[in-house]
């Protein structure tokens, strides 16, 4: 397969049996999308062949690979906003009856469908009005809607909470227990080992190597991946940091729609992470601060100082930077190139007199390519073209461009391969050992755990607990496996800060 | 529970501000004959061609296209059927009428989907070519239909009381909802226009969608063009001209979204009937034709920009 000049995808083998669930691994740009895309049938080969159950299959239609008995979830872009999750999942394929939609018989069909998932979803709601966990089960039951036998699930459970993720793994297990095969990517480690009984790992095209997954441990995976040996997260010494002046006051902090008055303070040089389910309140505190959503009530200060946001643009004055959750639509222009994406926020910085100078653009946007290690053909290659942990880096470059005091991140790391995800910690760490204040929102508590000071579990727009990151590490003496051990902990927390909530509306209810 | 029905209000001002208007001018144009039945009747035979030139429409916005040239084809259409009528009969006059709409809306799709260039600049220069072709062929004078037939059926008859321009938006109407909301085609146009990759993706020919879209609204400026030449039995290319704005406001009044993915055909027509019943408000005011155009803008606007707030 190739994309210009550039070979995406090099004389891979890949072989799936009946019966297994096959993991795909590999860093951004490794060639996993291009290869699901040309099994999916959305790209052709241009050489080489795709054989389902032995049947050869070729073509360049969705539809041909549906009929051939593939289905594949995409990642957030297969539904329309606009449809009710039934119309979307059994669009182009609708129940017809003289002539007419029957849209009582699809509705019964979504049901099933969420009931082989384990998950409840009304068939009936707009796909506009779901949570990002809800529209991803709606994806999978649209894939999984056409009775396929090959289930190629690509990142599907990025938005999912614990228990889904458990029930999905379930209904998996019933599928390929049927004889069924599953392939399933994702750059969770902790997933494909779980749920994997082989796996294939691509970098930079090609296959480095296929093997049974319990023969494979984590760090060897990420060897693969990255192609060096990678440093392995699991054994992170906490060491301990001077914290300066408090440098973000939230007093009764309120939304008009999700969140309970919030009160916090957040040091400088402190990491704090907001863990959380989905709709917890995660993004909504994140948005409030960034000046994004308006506030109902209560108050923010800066260094000390109450401040007004009336949109993103005051809070870009007061010196806050928000990475926000989706990259495509408020993270990056796509169409544009890298130079102009990495320089938009400091554009007066590049202009003289009004007028942009492209010596400065093309020096600054340089100076963040070289930080952040972009990989990218050239400043004026579009955003559009960049694998995803690159386009985070841009946005991450965008925003460290404007010298922030504080650092907003709404799900830094989504969809990003493991070498990223770590650059982009290591980005985290070393801004705030420069006095940088961050606030880290994410449902990658591993991810969490390695990067925070300090946690905050929200359930339902409710800060139930506020601990810090020594405070967990005392209760586990022996110091090994700390990454692990944290992200247990707040897993349980966060399973009991919602139980707590569900027993306490119950009793309002009686 | 009060956002919901604040949601719902906004969905539908349509409704609402029809009914609104419709009691003001009963209430104040009454001694002018506003509620006088042929008054009313009146509205739906100047509203006919705008409602189903907007029904197509309709599928067009929804589908995230657009569809510039309506006005113009319906002007073409009076002078092609004319002068067939004159040569060859009213069979042929509507056989040839149905080709002109049909032929406007391939060159139409095939220049936005294939060729590529956006809709908004395709249906711009065609509406110049589909005026220009008009006035020559019929050397910018009107051409006059002696068919009585014709005449009948395309606009000027009536069953009863009921005028037959009713019937064509009554057939339109039901047909264009349930083909929008209950068959697969509506599906994939709304798909289209509402998420064009994620309907790329799950197998949608999005190109054949818009494609199809585009000539359904050319046959129906055709038929518009029609009703127009059998209602002032002549052929003239001043016909329809500057419909395509009253046709674009009736489906977005009516709740069709300008970015696609969004429409209702019962809409589009209630805007239609409202554009209408405005300007036969105006007219019944004694506004002169520079203030009605003035108002009826404003009136527009208003509706347009409370029907789209969110």
């Amino acid at each position: 397969m190739h994309f210009g000049s550039l070979v995406a995808l090099d004389n891979v083998d890949l072989s799936v049996r009946a019966g297994e669930v096959h993991a795909l691994l590999g860093g951004n740009g490794a060639g996993k999308s291009t290869l699901l895309k040309i099994l999916n049938g959305v790209h052709q080969q241009t050489a080489g062949d795709v054989a389902v159950f032995g049947t050869p299959f070729q073509g360049n239609s969705p539809e041909l690979a549906r009929a051939a008995g593939v289905a594949m979830n995409f990642q957030e872009m297969s539904l329309i906003p606009s449809l009710t999750v039934a119309q979307n999942i059994f669009l182009n394929h609708e129940f017809i009856r003289n002539g007419l939609i029957n849209e009582a018989v699809a509705v019964e069909r979504a049901r099933d469908l969420f009931e082989q998932l384990n998950v409840e979803v009304d068939p009936r709601m707009l796909v506009s009005d779901l949570s990002p966990g809800q529209r991803q089960l709606t994806e999978i039951a649209k894939s999984i809607s056409h009775d396929a036998r090959v289930w190629i699930l690509d990142e599907p459970s990025t938005a999912l909470s614990v228990t889904d993720v458990e029930r999905l793994f379930e209904s998996i297990r019933a599928h390929t227990a049927q004889g069924n095969a599953v392939i399933y990517v994702s750059h969770r480690m902790d997933e494909i080992a779980k749920i994997s009984d082989r796996l294939t790992i691509l970098r930079d095209g090609r296959k480095v190597t296929t093997a049974e997954t319990r023969a494979t441990s984590v760090s060897q995976m990420i060897e693969h991946i990255v192609g060096k040996k990678a440093r392995d997260f699991s054994n992170l010494s906490l060491e301990r940091k001077t914290l300066g002046a408090p440098v973000l006051e939230l007093d009764a902090l309120q939304d008009t729609y999700k969140l309970r008055p919030v009160s916090l303070s957040i040091r400088e040089g402190e990491v704090v992470g907001l863990a959380g389910l989905l709709g917890s309140g995660r993004s909504s505190l994140i948005k409030l601060i960034a000046g994004v959503d308006a506030k109902a009530s209560g108050s923010i200060r800066v260094a000390g100082k109450p401040v007004e946001f009336r949109g993103p643009a005051d809070a870009m004055a007061e010196g806050i930077a928000h990475v926000p959750e989706s990259r495509a639509t408020q993270g990056i222009i796509g169409s544009h190139a890298t130079s102009d994406n990495l320089t938009l926020s400091i554009l007066d910085r590049i202009s003289v007199r009004g007028l942009i100078r492209q010596q400065r653009v093309r020096a600054l946007s340089q100076k963040q390519i070289d930080d952040f290690n972009i990989k990218v053909e050239s400043q004026s290659t579009p955003v559009l073209n960049l694998s995803g942990g690159n386009q985070q880096k841009v946005v991450l470059g965008k925003n460290f461009g404007i010298q922030p005091k504080i650092l907003l991140l709404d799900e830094p790391t989504a969809g990003i391969d493991i070498g990223a995800k770590t650059e982009i910690i290591d980005a985290i760490h070393s801004k705030a050992s420069e006095g940088m204040a961050v606030l880290v929102a994410s449902s990658e508590l591993s991810e969490l755990a390695v990067a925070c000071d300090r946690f905050l579990i929200l359930a339902d727009g409710v800060i139930c607990e506020d601990v810090s990151s020594d405070d967990i590490a005392a209760e586990n003496p022996s110091g090994v496996n700390m990454v692990p051990f944290i992200q247990r902990v707040l897993e349980e927390k966060i399973q009991d800060a919602n139980k707590t909530l569900k027993t306490e509306s119950f009793g309002e209810k009686q | 529970m009060i956002h919901f029905a604040l949601k719902n209000w906004r969905q539908n001002i349509i409704y609402i501000g029809f009914v609104l208007i419709f009691l003001l001018f009963a209430l104040t144009l009454n001694d002018r004959g506003f509620l006088n039945p042929n008054n009313l009747l009146n509205i739906f035979r100047q509203t006919a061609m705008i409602a189903i030139m907007a029904i197509a429409m309709t599928y067009v916005l929804s589908a995230g296209e657009i569809d510039l040239s309506v006005g113009a084809v319906a002007g073409l259409t009076t002078v092609t059927v004319a002068l067939t009528i004159s040569v060859a009969g009213p069979l042929a006059g509507v056989a040839v009428g149905l080709l002109t709409g049909i032929a406007v809306g391939v060159c139409n799709g095939w220049l936005t989907t294939r060729v590529g260039i956006p809709s908004f600049l395709t249906t711009l220069a065609m509406m110049g070519i589909a005026k220009g072709v008009a006035m020559w062929i019929s050397g910018t004078s009107a051409v006059p239909i002696l068919s009585r037939s014709f005449a009948w059926f395309f606009g000027g008859g009536s069953l009863g009381i009921v005028p037959i321009l009713f019937f064509w938006i009554l057939i339109f109407g039901v047909w264009g909802h349930i083909q929008l909301k209950h068959t697969g085609f509506g599906r994939r146009v709304l798909a289209t226009g509402g998420g064009e990759t994620a309907a790329r993706y799950t197998g949608i020919n999005v190109k054949n969608v818009k494609f199809q879209v585009l000539v359904v609204s050319g046959t129906a400026a055709a038929i518009a063009g029609m009703l127009y030449a059998g209602r002032l039995q002549s052929g003239r290319f001043q016909l329809g001209e500057g419909d395509e704005l009253s046709v674009i406001a009736a489906a977005v009044l009516g709740g069709t979204s300008l970015f696609g993915g969004k429409g209702t055909v019962i809409g589009t027509i209630v805007g239609a009937l409202m554009i209408g019943m405005i300007n036969n408000g105006l007219i019944l005011m004694g506004l002169e034709y520079s203030q009605q155009l003035i108002a009826r803008g404003g009136i527009i606007i208003l509706a347009v920009a409370l029907s789209q707030r969110q």
